[in-house]
């Protein structure tokens, strides 16, 4: 108590001169509005500033504890776009064949849905691969779309993938017609813009309009009839004389290929031993001859 | 001390509604301003006890401030003069005993460690004052002009004033 009491008188003056200043202070800040707005935003600012230091120091104590925490949410998180991811495919599939419009021919066919694992344009003959293959029950000269349009026509099948000849492949000729007036010509790609093709043996007599569509004839077990292809931009001049030459822009973005759809035709084994059938008949009657 | 009490009592009387109504008001140039109510604190004792002087600082500074209606600062800016006096002081004279008399002044201390003293004084007060009174740092270079004018004024005043009442020092 003595001691204490040593302490009060030793530094009595100190006490005195806190004692009033803080009154000053008091009848200051009370008194102007302006100072004891100014006194309120620097204590508030001096307290923030404190808090925020005294913060940086404690928080590094519990940076184990925050560690763990973020290890686990980031798991959860992971396992979450794995589920969104895997959602959204479906999504993108079930769209897919949502918006591809197809004529009542397409009854005949099946779709098994693929995605494209590798596709280029720049090449002279470019092809697509796929991720679908003979375990899918995809076999040599299926067809293959996208949502806007032909893609291209299988070409040889892996057990788990399939490669696919690009319509931007010299190599392929698609038998197409103009759907308003039903003439009919060989779609190819002529190996300058992957954005446009040539629709050629076209009859000098061809009715059309520069914003045609073009759509797949149906003549072949590939496609089925009515598949959008292209629209046509203009006439080009042709080799021959009685025939000539549609530009067209395709539909389908080669660029930007995702999800395909592989056309899958329930009849083509029959139409093929009928071709072959009359295939023979014309031989036999022609040695018969 | 019964008689150095009363004298402080007739100064404090004296000065402080002088300050109030006649110095206050006798602003030159617009900015300086006389403090002649320093001459309370500078006057004091050094010899007297801290926490008595500190309690007077204040006093003198509050009842000013009930005349000019500025609450709280003159109170702290004398309260924290006061408290510093001391230290202050012995910036220039090492030891109590260097003074001839008790109170500085003219009369007890050399001419240029009273004046040395003095405007020490006078420029610490007029800082704290004008700083209290603006808050703000937004005009610095007026508040500046103001300062040293203030200071300048106030120690002319307070100087003569020490002349008048004490007279010269004499040198032996």
């Amino acid at each position: 108590m003595n001691e204490l009491l040593g302490f009060l008188s030793k530094h009595s003056k100190w006490f005195v001169f806190t004692f009033f200043v803080v009154i000053s202070c008091v009848l200051l800040f009370k008194s102007d509005p302006y100072r004891q707005h100014v006194y309120i935003t620097s204590a508030g600012r001096m307290a923030t500033s404190i808090y925020k230091g005294a913060n940086n120091i404690t928080s590094y104590f519990n940076l184990h504890e925050i560690n763990t925490d973020l290890n686990r949410r980031n798991s959860e998180l992971q396992a979450e776009i794995a589920r969104l991811q895997e959602q959204l495919l479906r999504v993108d599939e079930s769209r897919f064949t949502d918006t591809l419009k197809l004529d009542s021919g397409v009854h005949p066919f099946n779709f098994i849905v693929a995605h494209v694992i590798n596709n280029s344009i720049s090449r002279p003959f470019n092809y697509i691969t796929i991720d679908k293959g003979s375990n899918d029950s995809i076999k040599p000269e299926f067809g293959v779309i996208d949502r806007n349009g032909v893609v291209g026509i299988v070409s040889n099948v892996g057990p788990n993938s399939a490669r696919v000849i690009s319509l931007l492949n010299p190599n392929l000729r698609l038998s197409c017609k103009i759907k308003r007036s039903e003439y009919f010509g060989s779609l190819i790609w002529d190996g300058v813009n992957p954005e446009e093709a040539n629709l050629e043996e076209l009859p000098r007599h061809t009715v059309f309009e520069v914003g045609d569509t073009i759509v797949t004839s149906g003549y072949s077990a590939v496609f089925p009839a009515g598949l959008p292809v292209g629209i046509v931009l203009g006439n080009s001049t042709d080799k021959t004389r009685d025939l000539f030459t549609l530009r067209i822009r395709l539909l389908a973005d080669f660029t930007t290929l995702g999800n395909v759809q592989v056309v899958k035709n329930n009849r083509a084994e029959e139409l093929k031993a009928l071709q072959a059938g009359e295939e023979n008949d014309s031989k036999k009657k022609t040695f018969g001859n | 001390m019964a008689k150095l009490f009363i004298r402080y009592a007739l100064w404090f009387l004296l000065l402080i509604p002088a300050q109030a109504i006649v110095f206050n008001h006798a602003i030159l140039f617009n900015v300086a301003v006389p403090l002649v109510f320093l001459y309370l604190i500078v006057s004091l004792p050094v010899t007297i006890n801290t926490n008595l002087s500190t309690l007077f600082g204040f006093i003198v500074g509050f009842v000013l401030d009930i005349f000019c209606d500025t609450p709280g600062v003159n109170a702290l800016c004398c309260t924290v003069l006061a408290f510093i006096r001391k230290p202050i002081f012995h910036l220039y004279v090492s030891f109590d005993d260097d003074l001839a008399g008790r109170v500085p002044s003219t009369q007890s201390m050399v001419q240029t460690t009273y004046m040395k003293y003095l405007l020490t004084m006078a420029a610490i007060y007029c800082t704290m004052l004008f700083m209290v009174e603006a808050f703000q740092l937004s005009n610095f270079k007026l508040m500046t002009f103001r300062i040293i004018a203030s200071t300048i004024y106030t120690f002319i005043l307070i100087y003569a004033l020490n002349l008048v009442t004490h007279g010269r020092h004499e040198q032996h």
